[in-house]
């Protein structure tokens, strides 16, 4: 596997106003995607994934948010860009698959159309050879009968058909680099297996670097070569995914994975992690961030400033607090327990 | 679609045959009649006189047989004769109905012009000054009562500064046909035109600019954006689209509303339309005029639903027309 | 006896068409299905989306109306055909069923207090005094975990977990026997999600309730139910316990499904796919044997003593 930097993203901080402050949403997150790798970032809602990957395209409101740091892109910095330059980049280098195929097509538009608007923006191509184009990426995204669907609505689609779709746009221009914010979380378990499947193959064949943002670590196994989690604006661990799945370290991932419902074993009782996962403008800004969730591990336990730490070859963890985690028994968590 | 549309023009016959009902028995329950009405202010006229003339008219009747008479006539083709000015209903439609209908054109037009701009620069620019400005003039628009502004407007431009005629919808002196007379027929339409359309642009404004926020910030947009398409396009090509559907939606209810619209426009400047022949019929108490008159705004609303019906199924492909 | 007894159960929407609106054909949304739910009992009900499982839960709590079929209700020890009952008949045996929704965002009212959220029940069905009331609600609200003090607050003061337990709290307000929960942590995040499941189980216990437990995610069904039904296209295709559906499935359908999940161990991801490759063909291939002339699914048939498949 080439180990070739795609994707560099040092210090990188995307803060939101709410009324007249900022508040960052994603904080000092530094992270690289190789060529031909796919990363998956894995969090629980508002820990700031989705922000990560459309701060990557700049896909967020101007006039609300402050991007800081630097997305380095092939050697670009895409951080200073004005948006005319940035939709250089956009579908052209980099592609985005979004989470809902419900909303994620104009509706008045054929998928025809669709498609060939990123090679509109980007390829010098005839009429006749975008809809040839178009109707080929129909066929590799496994539509069946891609002639017909060229001249289909949205709305004409199921919703595995439609994220089809949403795929065929993403890689119109055969991007180097894939974006796909919980691309099957809303899609049946069927129909999201057939996805997942089709992402792979696609990346296989076009060697794309994708990043993969979900909630779902059953989504990175099938999917990920390395993962990073996020809590709270931050990447708590970052590993390839078997060490991440044999040898979780960071408290927050292991509570992740022991409040996990499984197919496989079953467990009479699920851990619940203690409070709840703090809204952006109360997320804590100093020390260890998950500290207000693992009350029985002692203070001293965790670090003045957090940093991450390379414990073993390409396995990263944020704070010290790892080392003296373990899971309390039932009464204990009950004496901490905060509703 | 053909079949569609005969099927809706089928089903508009109950609904016509119910609101002719309604509208004869209304009129019939109202106080006086144009025959007392038209000799109101001739005491010497002796009372059985009248009686005999109503006699003769068959306004003595029971209401169901002046009903069914009515009906008869109106299958025929025959609207009736006006009581109050003695000629047949049609020949007192025609001119006019052409008056409201150009005159209605000429400030929906207006008012779109005004108020798609306006719509859309309040949208995309949501809480600049531009679109304070513009939410502002929406609000005057909505609070000012109609009349008080159109006697402004005829104030100022009509009589102040002479720009624009007062009254009529054509200068008397000048010969059908010649181009003369379509200017000046132009010139006594832009006064009319534009107040009404000034006043009724604040719906299409709220609408679009309300539509444009909420379109701004779907996912379609975001990916659009992510293909790396212009600005100029993702606002031309996927808001301004979308957003533009309950407008064009609106469009057939507006068609109808001409008719409405215009009574006030046409009593303040004097204009010649339906709108100055409904007041006066009913001041005058002339049924039969009233009559033709309400069921003509009611086969205009049914018209406009269809239209409105057959617009969306054009516009918007989720939209489909069943059979 | 059963708690519940769901006995071919059908619902139907009819297409219309044409100028006098005549009936055309039939949706068949839910298409003869039988199960039972015992006292104390988790049922489950999974399939994918359009398959009829919600419709299913709505029918039997007589949100939508039943077609043909009976559904027999335990009260007492008599039984009691939801189905035949007239709505103000049903009113009284509507509080031995309540149902939790999928959404704890849209399914509470944000402009009640959740005194009235929960109290709204009670009002239905009871005659209480404002202290007994009252009462009822503080009990209802203990019962999920939260305290007295939460009764005069909005919905939004509160996270999606808290929010799902004061749907469960006014589900739970007027002591029903079965609670229809309908895809009821599908919203939440995964840390939620454990534990609003773990409360479900605490006061199935606690009351000796029976769910019916309705979800498309096969790691919350397998951790929740004790029988499980899959539903495809309006039809079960099997049924059985937990662990006859898991170790042990027979339909096609079945096996796709459950290969279908991701599989949490990284280094199975290519067995796994190919797996469902092969699965996917055999479903091409060997439809006949388990669908009928007409697409049908065939009727269950038993193949131990819980263990039902819909074979020929």
């Amino acid at each position: 596997m080439s180990q070739k930097p795609l994707l560099q993203i040092n210090h990188l901080k995307t803060s939101f106003r709410i009324g007249d402050e900022y508040y960052a949403a994603v904080d000092d997150v530094s992270l690289t995607v190789n060529e031909n790798e796919v990363v998956a970032i894995v969090g629980e809602s508002g820990c700031g994934k989705s922000a990560l990957a459309l701060s990557i395209m700049k896909l967020h409101q101007p006039e609300n948010t402050k991007i800081e740091g630097e997305i380095i892109f092939n050697g670009t910095n895409l951080v200073p860009l004005t948006i005319e330059e940035m939709n250089k980049f956009r579908g052209k280098e980099i592609g985005m698959v979004f989470q809902d195929p419900m909303t994620a097509l104009n509706p008045l538009m054929r998928v025809g159309q669709q498609i060939e608007e990123g090679m509109k923006n980007h390829l010098k191509l005839s009429k006749e050879e975008m809809k040839k184009r178009a109707i080929d990426l129909l066929d590799k995204v496994g539509i069946p009968n891609p002639e017909r669907t060229y001249y289909r609505y949205p709305h004409e689609l199921s919703g595995g058909m439609r994220q089809r779709v949403v795929i065929a746009i993403a890689i119109a221009c055969e991007p180097k680099l894939l974006i796909a914010d919980e691309p099957t979380t809303a899609l049946d378990v069927t129909i999201q297996a057939q996805i997942l499947d089709l992402l792979k193959d696609m990346q296989k064949e076009m060697q794309t670097g994708i990043i993969l943002i979900t909630h779902d670590l059953g989504v990175v196994a099938e999917m990920a070569d390395k993962v990073a989690v996020m809590y709270a604006g931050e990447i708590v661990e970052f590993a390839d995914v078997e060490t991440l799945f044999t040898n979780p370290l960071h408290p927050y991932t292991r509570s992740l994975f022991n409040s996990l419902p499984s197919a496989e074993h079953v467990q009479d009782r699920l851990h619940v992690i203690q409070g709840m996962v703090p809204s952006l403008k109360n997320l804590p800004r100093k020390g260890c961030r998950f500290a207000d969730r693992i009350p029985w591990v002692d203070r001293s336990a965790h670090e003045e400033n957090p940093e991450m730490r390379e414990v073993e070859k390409g396995h990263w963890v944020r704070c010290t607090c790892w080392q003296h985690f373990d899971f309390p028994d039932e009464a204990e968590v009950k004496s901490y327990a905060i509703t | 679609m053909v079949k569609f549309i005969i099927k809706r023009i089928l089903a508009m016959i109950p609904q016509l045959f119910i609101l002719s009902l309604l509208v004869f028995m209304l009129t019939k329950a109202m106080p006086g009649d144009p025959i007392s009405a038209s000799f109101l202010n001739n005491p010497n006229l002796d009372p059985e006189v009248i009686e005999e003339l109503k006699e003769k008219h068959g306004l003595n009747d029971p209401w169901y047989v002046q009903y069914t008479n009515w009906i008869k006539r109106l299958l025929q083709g025959d609207l009736g004769v006006s009581y109050v000015h003695k000629v047949k209903i049609s020949k007192l439609l025609g001119e006019r109905f052409a008056n409201t209908v150009v005159l209605g054109a000429a400030t929906l037009i207006i008012s779109y012009l005004i108020a798609i701009p306006l719509g859309i620069i309040a949208g995309r620019y949501q809480d600049s000054l531009a679109d304070k400005l513009i939410v502002g003039y929406n609000y005057f628009s909505y609070a000012v009562p109609l009349f008080v502004f159109a006697l402004l407007m005829l104030f100022i431009f009509g009589f102040r500064l002479g720009w624009f005629p007062t009254s009529g919808s054509v200068d008397p002196q000048v010969t059908k046909g010649t181009l003369e007379y379509y200017l000046s027929r132009l010139h006594h339409l832009i006064l009319p035109a534009t107040t009404a359309a000034l006043l009724s642009t604040v719906g299409t404004i709220q609408y679009l600019r309300s539509e444009i926020i909420d379109t701004k910030y779907q996912d379609f947009v975001k990916t659009a954006r992510a293909k790396g398409t212009p600005e100029k396009y993702v606002y031309n090509r996927h808001i301004l689209r979308n957003s533009l559907l309950p407008i064009a939606a609106f469009l057939g209810t507006d068609i109808v509303s001409i008719l409405g619209g215009s009574i006030f426009i046409e009593q303040i400047f004097g204009y010649p339309g339906i709108g100055q022949l409904f007041i006066s019929s009913i001041l005058q108490r002339d049924y039969s005029v009233v009559v033709v008159l309400v069921m003509l705004s009611g086969f205009l609303a049914i018209l406009g639903t269809l239209l409105s019906d057959i617009i969306m199924s054009i516009v918007d492909p989720r939209i489909r027309i069943e059979e | 006896m059963p708690l519940l007894k769901v006995e071919n159960l059908k619902v139907y929407y009819p297409i219309r068409s044409g100028f006098f609106r005549l009936v055309r054909d039939y949706v068949k949304a839910v298409d003869g299905i039988s199960f039972e739910i015992k006292e104390g009992e988790t049922y489950g009900l999974v399939g994918e989306s359009g398959c009829g499982k919600t419709t299913t839960g709505r029918t039997i709590i007589g949100l939508n109306k039943a077609t043909d079929g009976h559904v027999y209700l335990n009260t007492n020890g008599d039984q009691v055909d939801l189905v035949k009952l007239s709505r103000k008949e049903f009113r009284k045996y509507r509080q031995d069923i309540q149902m939790i929704f999928q959404d704890p965002y849209s399914s509470l009212n944000i402009k009640k207090r959740v005194r009235d959220i929960i109290a709204e029940p009670l009002r239905n069905f009871e005659k209480l005094t404002p202290e007994e009331e009252e009462q009822r609600v503080i009990d209802a609200l203990e019962k999920v975990g939260l305290g007295p003090d939460s009764m005069y607050k909005y919905p939004h003061q509160f996270s999606g977990g808290q929010r799902q337990r004061i749907g469960i709290a006014r589900a739970l307000v007027i002591n029903p026997k079965l609670i229809i929960a309908d895809e009821p942590v599908s919203a939440l995040d995964v840390s939620v999600q454990a534990q609003v499941l773990n409360f479900m189980k605490d006061i199935q216990k606690e009351f000796n309730l029976s769910y019916l437990f309705i979800s498309h995610d096969l790691g919350v069904v397998r951790h929740m139910c004790d029988r499980i039904g899959i539903m495809y296209k309006g039809r079960l295709v099997e049924e059985g316990t937990a662990e006859d559906i898991f170790e042990n499935p027979q339909h096609l359908y079945t096996k796709r499904l459950l290969s279908a999940i991701p599989n949490i161990n990284p280094k199975k991801r290519y067995e796994n796919q190919r797996l469902r490759e092969q699965i996917n063909r055999e479903f091409v291939e060997k439809s006949r044997e388990f669908f009928d002339e007409e697409g049908r699914i065939y009727d269950l048939k038993p193949i131990s003593s819980t263990h039902s498949v819909a074979i020929p």
